[in-house]
């Protein structure tokens, strides 16, 4: 699609946008402003646009096709900011932030200038890239051999901003089930719409560099993943310790993309026998994944991983100490009866904290199965 | 260490840029599931991109670029020779139940996942079991996971999985409710137990000895 609007003035258009969305969301419901600001966003696209961002709500393949991977390696399908003009990749992200908490929508952000920070020291031409397993393969059921439906797909390049993807499944209504998909290397969000609930899960989020600088500023999208968990583990005693610091080395996800629907035994300690101290800095852990939706669902789910506190579990693998302001260098999962979160660093040769995979899931409401189902 | 500086230089000599993810490692992850009278695995491995051309020598034995079914079946018959899998202490033989490999280029990539289920009938026991699997595949470049699933049977608790560093040794221990303990049974005597119940069993079979050459002794003297 040709651009003839002068640069500036595209960016003018997508800041009164992104602002004019933002303002009128706030006097609406949750739900009835992401689906305003879908519609707006699906009014800026063309036909062909719209059809490749638009899926059917039931659409199993679309649904799962989502990786930690760039999109050179696992393709995805739906519109990609760079087949976007200013006005519509400012709707697009508009929508997103509509559906995300400031904090979550900000980790979303800085996700993407992370890779658009490896696109600057990598390159960004794969062609044959030099990838090597990142915990996750194509998507289920979508065969093997070639990117799925012939949809998507990035053209070899590898890294940036550009290459992130939205899709909705379904039609957007503030009534029945609809999702929005939005993600590329390093990022998927799943989120599920279904009246006034919303879920997030199955979520990947990582970073590569996990640390950076930015406009004179170190920026650590998942600094308060690794912060959190750090100081739980710190205050936990000897006794603890040593039944939530696993033995075994734990080199990636266990539940990554392509692991829908499983349910491992969960190992570590009990929260069960934390004190209510150590309880509350495990719900603000998990609060970094659950939290990155909208308030309001984020309450919700807050409240009902509250509730399962203590049949929540808490494990560790590898170092147990961290340089003041980095990451850490370990893998840590916490599983509860409607959770899954692992967070895993990915050895690469340097600093293994640097290359940071996590995965959130809710093992009985994936992609919002339970509530759609009714 | 050594592996990936290894890989790094063997990419950048071959003119390619610095990876971004993982290169040098076999991932091999399993996930058991046990039922009262079977055992599925669903074995996933995931060659790093600089093992693979040491792999794929291996799996393409006649070099043609493809893996043929044939060498699939062999290659899948060697992962299982590298495998040991033991209930109670008793081999067990699994069946391939399914096979799935990627695309040669996926696996070149890094992105390509050979998927392998395999299953066993599991002989009856007492309630406490104890089943162990053993993964020496390609020991020298792996990233083994193991981890069993929570159990669909509600009869089934697991009680504790246990594994070595590397997870190449992985014990899994778990009640089965509703078994009965079988007399015959040697279950128990299975794992670190056993040079410890072998003793027992001995100063069982030396006491009774000696029982009976005293009651032969108290009739000599009646």
């Amino acid at each position: 699609m040709k651009n003839t609007i002068p640069i500036s003035i595209q960016f003018s258009l997508s800041l009164g946008l992104f602002s004019l969305s933002l303002g009128t969301a706030m006097a609406q419901s949750a739900t009835s402003r992401i689906v305003s600001s879908a519609n707006a966003f699906l009014s800026t696209l063309d036909e062909q646009q719209r059809k490749s961002v638009l899926f059917a709500f039931d659409d199993e393949e679309q649904r799962k096709r989502w990786s930690n991977f760039p999109i050179s390696i696992v393709p995805r399908a739906g519109l990609a900011q760079k087949d976007m003009n200013a006005a519509q990749r400012s709707a697009a992200m508009a929508l997103v932030a509509s559906a995300l908490s400031p904090r979550g929508f900000e980790k979303v952000q800085q996700i993407m200038e992370g890779d658009e920070t490896l696109k600057a020291t990598e390159g960004n031409r794969g062609g044959g890239p030099p990838q090597g397993r990142g915990g996750g393969g194509p998507p289920q059921g979508r065969g093997r051999g070639g990117p799925p439906q012939g949809r998507g797909g990035g053209g070899g390049l590898m890294f940036g901003k550009d290459l992130y993807y939205i899709s909705i499944l379904g039609t957007p209504s503030e009534k029945n089930p609809w999702m929005l998909q939005f993600g590329g290397h390093h990022l998927a969000l799943n989120i599920t719409i279904d009246g006034e609930r919303g879920i997030l899960t199955p979520t990947l989020t990582g970073a590569q560099p996990s640390l950076y600088t930015a406009n004179g500023k170190t920026v650590r999208p998942l600094g308060g993943e690794s912060d959190k968990a750090m100081a739980l583990l710190n205050a936990l005693d000897e006794n603890q310790k040593k039944q939530a610091i696993l033995s075994f080395r734990l080199a990636d996800l266990v539940l990554g993309p392509g692991q829908d629907g499983k349910t491992i035994q969960p190992e570590g300690l009990k929260a069960s026998s934390m004190n209510e101290k150590q309880r509350t800095m495990l719900l603000d852990v998990i609060s970094e994944w659950a939290g990155i939706i909208h308030e309001s669902a984020a309450a919700a789910r807050m409240a009902q991983l509250k509730a399962d506190i203590n049949e929540t579990w808490f494990a560790w693998s590898g170092p147990v100490t961290v340089n003041p302001g980095s990451n850490i260098a370990a893998y840590y999962r916490i599983q509860g009866p409607h959770l899954v979160i692992e967070y895993a660093p990915q050895e690469m040769g340097g600093d293994a904290a640097m290359h940071v995979h996590t995965m959130y899931r809710d093992p009985t409401n994936d992609y919002g199965r339970k509530l759609a189902a009714k | 260490m050594k592996r990936t500086l290894a890989a790094t230089a063997i990419l950048l000599l071959a003119g390619t840029p610095v990876p971004a993810h993982r290169l040098d490692e076999y991932l091999q992850g399993t996930l058991i599931s046990v039922e009262k009278s079977r055992m599925d695995a669903q074995i996933t491995l995931t060659p790093g991109v600089a093992v693979f051309p040491k792999l794929i020598a291996e799996m393409d034995t006649d070099g043609d670029g493809a893996i043929s079914a044939t060498e699939q079946r062999a290659y899948v018959g060697r992962v299982l020779r590298d495998l040991s899998i033991t209930i109670d202490g008793r081999a067990l033989t699994p069946t391939v139940a399914s096979v799935q490999f990627p695309a040669v280029e996926e696996m070149k990539e890094g992105r390509g996942e050979i998927q392998i289920e395999l299953s066993a009938d599991l002989p009856r026991g007492g309630p406490n079991r104890k089943l162990i699997f053993e993964n020496r595949h390609q020991n020298g470049i792996a990233a083994y996971q193991v981890n069993c699933l929570v159990p669909r049977d509600s009869g089934i608790r697991i009680v504790s999985q246990n594994r070595n560093y590397s997870q190449s040794f992985y014990e899994l221990d778990f009640v089965e409710s509703g078994a009965r303990s079988s007399p015959l049974s040697l279950a128990w005597l299975s794992g670190v137990k056993k040079p410890l119940g072998t003793v027992g069993l001995l100063l069982v079979a030396w006491l009774a000895l000696l029982w009976g050459q005293r009651a032969r002794l108290v009739k000599h003297v009646d």
